[in-house]
């Protein structure tokens, strides 16, 4: 069976922050926007939420306007998608689509907009992830990069790296594994502990190697959480500084 | 994008529980509307279309693709003559071109039938004339479709032959 459409690998371009990967959506053109998009990215249990929630009190103390958004947390989707994880009936095409249904509401309805007024939009994950959990799961990479050419350069993007030892500890803590964080879909093995290591390491190994390619700034997540914290803030202050001054004219 | 998007899930779904099964039983699947429509509906709508083409690269390529065409008066007489009220999206009120869903149809199928005309060049559709009657119009498709099979068993034919 013949595919209906050749891919046809995009011309190599260069990231730039804040505009759309690709061809983008046509009809909401966004450049010029004041908003900033930081994505912390990383597997489950490095504690993404905790440095978010940190994050955005620091920055509203400065008079940031801060909006969070996180997967799967679109309301026109996430019930969808409940059902469907619940249901077993997925398989990894519509997995995909569906991740890139919600990816794309939350960008038209909130984070577009968002970016307009001016805002820090925080994100919890990224699309980075629906390229990891895709590409474990033996999704064509390109394809997986055409369909996210809709979604926005985040201005940076925060790594939070573990090794699998730790992860694996720090899951097993907090709410134990389960069934899509394990992979089980996969079928790797009827072992939950055999089937999460597996998955997650792969997933990890995905993370890695998309690092270079869209410029992760990678943070060592085993550190304690307010030595993490110190390290983003300083970033995020930097960076922040920086484009404030370009805005500012420069006379005052 | 949502809408597009959306779409794509409920084809991909469709696809492998529905139509590629079939296909590796050798059976033939009669698709009611395929991955073109998207393509006429999405570029109306003002999605790029290479990114809709890129996005249905996972679907089957059909055997034969017929394109049942009819000018924009045809398609709004008959439908208005079926049923009184247009559907929200089909009438393409999301785009907010008009407030009458009638005028608003006519705008978005206006542009819904100029991609089906690149489509019909693109994808090499089978154009079949919809305005003439049903049965002229079965016979014309009937055609169409033995034509495609008859080559198919020729071929398997061939195939035996040289086995």
């Amino acid at each position: 069976m013949n595919s209906l459409t050749n891919s046809s690998p995009d011309t190599e371009n260069l990231i730039r922050p804040g505009s759309y990967y690709g061809n983008g959506i046509p009809y909401l053109p966004i450049d010029g926007y004041p908003g900033k998009i930081i994505a912390i990215e990383g597997t489950d249990g490095v504690g993404r939420s905790t440095q978010i929630h940190l994050l955005r009190e620091w920055l509203e103390v400065q008079g940031y306007g801060v909006i969070e958004t996180g997967w799967t947390r679109s309301e026109l989707m996430q019930p969808t998608i409940e059902l469907a994880k619940a249901s077993n009936t997925l398989n990894k095409l519509t997995f995909v689509l569906l991740y890139a249904t919600d990816f794309a509401d939350r960008l038209e309805k909130e984070i577009i907009p968002a970016l307009k007024a001016g805002f820090i939009v925080l994100s919890d994950r990224y699309i980075f992830t629906a390229m990891a959990r895709a590409g474990v799961r033996g999704v064509d990479r390109t394809w997986m990069r055409n369909l996210y050419g809709f979604a926005i350069a985040p201005h940076l993007v925060f790594y939070l790296k573990i090794d699998e030892k730790t992860l694996i500890r720090r899951v097993l803590q907090s709410r134990g594994m389960d069934f899509w964080e394990s992979g089980m879909d996969m079928k790797l093995g009827y072992d939950i502990y055999e089937s999460f290591r597996a998955y997650q390491r792969s997933l990890l190994r995905e993370y890695t190697s998309m690092a270079d390619e869209f410029g992760f700034r990678v943070l060592d997540a085993k550190r304690k959480i307010d030595v993490i914290q110190d390290e983003l803030r300083r970033q995020i202050g930097a960076f922040l500084a920086d484009s404030d001054a370009a805005t500012q004219p420069a006379s005052s | 994008m949502t809408f597009s998007l959306l779409h794509a899930t409920d084809f991909a779904d469709r696809l492998l529980y529905n139509i590629v099964p079939p296909l590796k039983a050798g059976m033939i699947v009669l698709a009611d509307r395929y991955a073109y429509t998207a393509f006429a509906r999405d570029a109306a709508r003002g999605v790029d279309r290479r990114w809709v083409r890129e996005l249905y690269s996972f679907a089957v390529k059909p055997d034969l693709a017929v394109y049942f065409k009819v000018p924009i008066e045809v398609s709004t007489d008959r439908l208005m003559a079926r049923r009184v009220k247009l559907k929200f999206y089909e009438a393409g009120m999301d785009m907010g071109w008009s407030p009458n869903a009638l005028e608003s149809f006519r705008i978005f199928q206006g542009k819904v039938l100029d991609e089906y005309d690149r489509l019909v060049e693109e994808f090499g559709l089978s154009v079949v004339n919809a305005v003439g009657s049903i049965t002229e119009q079965q016979r014309t498709f009937r055609k169409l479709v033995s034509q495609h099979l008859a080559i198919e068993e020729t071929d398997e034919q061939l195939d035996e032959q040289l086995a």
